[in-house]
């Protein structure tokens, strides 16, 4: 299930925060080699300051298996500061309908491969529905994602290829990194849901719910 | 912390409440409100067309302290609709206060970012019942999202200083799409011409279009020509 954390209800999830800052650090550090500042086994940095929102998927465990962090591209954000290399030098797109989305990562670990519930295609899912249907309810028609070619790969074949690219690939640690777009619509989260074969309201929060 | 209505002051771009009241007959709103906080002082500036008599009972009691249209609005990145916000006293004293002057029950409150940090905050509001009200947001939400970033930009651009900071920044790409524009192409020879999808365009056009601080694609073009960023055809 998906559960989205912003800094209106931040107060009631400190342990899916921990919990992400820990699955972060383990990605990105550990596994992608990125340069990121890991403090007590947990990955921040300073848009983690600026409220973004958080798309937070939980096992029935209760432990968080994958994430994606949001912001709005008309404010400061990642690509606009830290990835403008990503972009050849050229200025950020900035549009009040596009939001950005960082940090987005499954836990390889702790899932499996395949596409039953606790794989890593199925988690991957639920994290893009979850984004895409928050956003549409806040009117935002696109999204600017920066994610490496593997998970570039497994959208590909989620039926969720992004409609282009900014810029162009960079190293990035053991791995290089890109600007992908895709469009928060209607068909694009029918596609990854036929895919995947998640049907339900992925959210938990009523007030983010569908059905809300 | 003073709370300033920019109508009254001198230098503010009057169009801003023109702008609000063509925001609500458009969308069908009872009213809108802008609120941004100087960086500075910390004073709240803003515009806003509710009664006169609500206006002056918001500004004797200085409920910007406390609204929670204001202060907690401004931490989420999605627009907050009023029902999320807890029922604590705080929301009691702007709320109770606000239906006893007859403001609408039903609201919506549309954060802005700016790049250097600056936040603002588009609030409107309707008298309706709650099956009208979730069916027009869904409706309006991406023209909210517009208006708030246009009027969030205007106000930021007020001064000299600003404007001369906040030149609009295109990249190669949409200066590319725009002088395309300009020639009369479709967005569909466009993404041929460019060997991208047509959405990809339409994602190039809409920022440059808000980078430009025009609400179509014809009067960006005539911005742009203006900055000199593309060639008149």
């Amino acid at each position: 299930m998906i559960i989205i954390v912003d800094s209106l209800n931040k107060h009631e999830f400190p342990e899916l925060l921990d919990g992400m800052f820990r699955l972060r650090a383990r990605v990105f550090k550990d596994r992608l080699g990125w340069d990121v500042s890991v403090v007590n086994g947990r990955e921040t940095d300073l848009f983690d300051d600026l409220d973004p929102a958080h798309v937070i998927s939980v096992d029935e465990e209760g432990h968080v298996v994958g994430c994606m962090r949001l912001l709005q591209t008309t404010g400061p954000h990642m690509l606009s500061d830290i990835f403008s290399p990503l972009l050849d030098g050229e200025p950020p797109l900035r549009s009040s309908t596009i939001w950005e989305a960082t940090r987005f990562c499954v836990d390889t670990q702790r899932l499996t491969r395949g596409k039953e519930k606790r794989s890593i295609s199925y988690v991957t899912s639920e994290v893009m529905i979850g984004a895409f249907e928050y956003a549409m309810k806040a009117g935002v028609k696109d999204a600017v994602a920066v994610i490496d070619p593997i998970m570039d790969r497994v959208l590909k074949r989620s039926g969720n290829a992004p409609h282009g690219y900014l810029g162009s690939p960079k190293p990035m640690g053991k791995v290089t990194a890109l600007a992908a777009l895709m469009d928060c619509s209607r068909e694009r989260i029918e596609s990854i849901r036929a895919f995947s074969g998640i049907k339900h309201d992925v959210f938990a929060q009523p007030e983010f719910s569908n059905a809300a | 912390m003073d709370l300033i209505d920019l109508s009254t002051v001198e230098s503010s771009p009057e169009h801003c409440l023109n702008f609000l009241d063509q925001l609500c007959e458009q969308l069908g709103l009872d009213s809108g409100s802008y609120a941004t906080s100087n960086p500075v002082t910390g004073a709240v500036q803003g515009y806003a067309n509710y009664p006169d008599e609500w206006k002056m009972h918001y500004m004797r009691r200085n409920l910007h302290h406390i609204d929670p249209t204001i202060h907690k609005a401004a931490l989420s990145i999605a627009p907050v609709d009023w029902s999320r916000f807890e029922r604590d006293e705080r929301f009691k004293a702007v709320f109770f206060a606000a239906h006893d002057f007859g403001i609408a029950n039903k609201g919506i409150t549309v954060p802005v970012r700016g790049p250097y940090g600056d936040r603002g905050l588009l609030s409107v509001t309707r008298k309706c019942s709650d099956t009208e009200w979730s069916a027009l947001i869904p409706e309006i939400i991406a023209e909210l999202q517009m208006a708030a970033v246009h009027m969030h930009d205007a106000v930021m651009q007020s001064d000299v200083l600003s404007r001369a900071l906040r030149q609009p920044k295109l990249s190669a790409r949409e200066r590319e799409v725009l002088q395309w524009v300009a020639a009369g192409k479709t967005q569909q020879d466009i993404g041929d011409i460019l060997l991208i999808s047509n959405r990809t365009v339409e994602v190039h056009l809409r920022s440059a279009r808000e980078k430009l601080g025009a609400l179509t694609s014809v009067q960006a073009v005539g911005r742009a020509i203006g900055l000199g960023l593309i060639y008149p055809k």
